[in-house]
């Protein structure tokens, strides 16, 4: 049976959209009384509804580990438990942004390695250099820091397996492994599609620059020439088009397995410690990004050089920096919920 | 004074609400009417209830069973301790003010500024 159209309760229901459910858990039935007692002396006000937009948006961004503070209660856990909770809101989320930046940035720094292989010095500026040689240093610090960062997380839910105490994990982990495989099988297959030669005087480690340009080759402009595209061998097109989901899912199913685990307060610190040293690293690969963006946009004598920075660059690099700013916040947020947490 | 510093620009609605409870607990409409009847602001259910999240998590007020749907809160020792600490610094600003006003401001006419 529908709601008449008058009824107080629609309204209400609609702002309390605003809020996370786990906001809702704990404050929705008082917050919605308040909002009929409310609406019953002011029918209408655009101040009302901005106000609540705004609190329910800030509450999803604390509930993401962005700001805010932990939630006490409402299903969850009291103080220093709940202060948990929120610093590995804050890891997730920042994870989730490495993730999107280590992709994006595969695909930048992959290009920069083969134009850095295939021109040598001709056609490239000093500026070029610098830019490649930061980002190749950055690229396999960060990837070490992801390691360190995964071997815990996996010893805690492999040790969570074994004792069987794992509800609501074994379904993420099967995804995990499984999204994971297709990104490391696809990725060793099509990187011998690698249009670089394997090392400019041993600097560029090429057996990386070809995987990662494998699995990043679905960060490309050639989506919007589909003339182009159609010459492409058919498989390369397919794992164009899959390896982006295998992705988004390895890294969403790593996201629910990591919520799900009860990670120790000290493993915590380590990963916030990581984070915070990931966050440098990050600030290293983009600087390195924006100087080649900034000094390549142009053309070399005219014609377009196998440095020129194109649209598809600058959007990554523009995504990179919003990845690299949330996840700086990300980090602030799980430092200040430790402090919490140990206070 | 700590306690409430790092509330930011919720300072003023945390130290409206702890200063209502300091009059016994009460849910969240009646707080709302509470501070609109003392300070001559009402409170926006968003912003009211962002800075009682606040106040809860860091213990500053706890909440009590419900009545129906609604929920009062009340002041825990640790928030009247933290509200007191804000309300004497703020009355310390504000004597200095209204002393330095009486001093050099003494013969400007209010009415007809």
């Amino acid at each position: 049976m529908s709601r008449p159209a008058d009824d107080p309760a629609v309204p209400v229901a609609r702002l309390l959209r605003w809020y996370p459910r786990t906001w809702r858990d704990r404050y929705g039935a008082e917050f919605a009384e308040l909002l009929l007692s409310d609406l019953e002396e002011r029918p209408r006000s655009a101040a009302r509804t901005l106000d609540v937009m705004r609190g329910g948006v800030l509450a999803r961004f604390s509930s993401a580990g962005l700001c805010g503070f932990p939630l006490r209660s409402g299903g969850a856990t009291q103080g220093a438990d709940a202060a948990d909770s929120h610093v590995t809101a804050s890891l997730i989320s920042l994870g989730c942004c490495a993730a999107v930046f280590l992709s994006f940035g595969a695909a930048m720094w992959s290009q920069l390695t083969i134009a850095w292989q295939w021109s040598g010095t001709a056609g490239a500026t000093s500026v070029t250099d610098v830019a490649t040689i930061a980002t190749t240093a950055a690229m396999p610090v960060l990837l070490v820091l992801a390691i360190l960062a995964a071997l815990p997380v996996l010893f805690t839910v492999a040790k969570s397996l074994v004792s069987r105490h794992a509800k609501g994990l074994r379904l993420p982990s099967a995804v995990l492994a499984a999204a994971a495989t297709i990104v490391v099988v696809g990725g060793r297959h099509f990187e011998n599609g690698w249009p670089g030669t394997g090392g400019h005087g041993g600097l560029i480690p090429g057996g990386l620059a070809a995987f990662e340009w494998a699995t990043s080759l679905s960060v490309s402009s050639y989506w919007g020439h589909p003339g182009v595209l159609a010459s492409f061998p058919a498989a390369e097109v397919a794992w164009m088009a899959v390896s982006p989901f295998a992705l988004a899912a390895a890294v969403i199913s790593a996201a629910i397995v990591v919520r799900r685990t009860e990670l120790s307060r000290r493993i915590l610190l380590f990963e916030t410690r990581l984070a915070v040293a990931a966050c440098a690293v990050m600030v290293v690969f983009l600087a390195g990004c924006c100087c080649w963006v900034a000094t390549e946009g142009q053309t070399v004598f005219g014609q377009p050089s196998l440095f020129h920075a194109g649209f598809i660059d600058v959007a990554g690099m523009a995504t990179l920096t919003l990845a690299l700013a949330v996840a700086q916040q990300a980090a602030r947020t799980a430092r200040r919920g430790l402090r919490l947490a140990r206070s | 004074m700590a306690a409430l510093a790092g509330f930011g620009r919720y300072a003023g609605p945390a130290t409206l609400i702890l200063s209502s409870l300091a009059d016994g607990p009460k849910h969240g409409y009646a707080l709302t009417k509470d501070v609109e009847g003392f300070a001559g602001i009402r409170l926006a259910p968003g912003t009211l209830y962002e800075a009682l999240a606040r106040l809860e998590s860091q213990g500053l007020i706890e909440a009590l069973e419900a009545e129906d749907r609604r929920r009062p809160y009340r002041l825990t020792a640790p928030g009247a301790t933290a509200l007191r600490a804000h309300l004497d610094a703020q009355r310390r600003v504000t004597d200095v003010g209204l002393r330095r006003l009486a001093v050099n401001w003494a013969t400007v006419n209010w009415n007809n500024v």
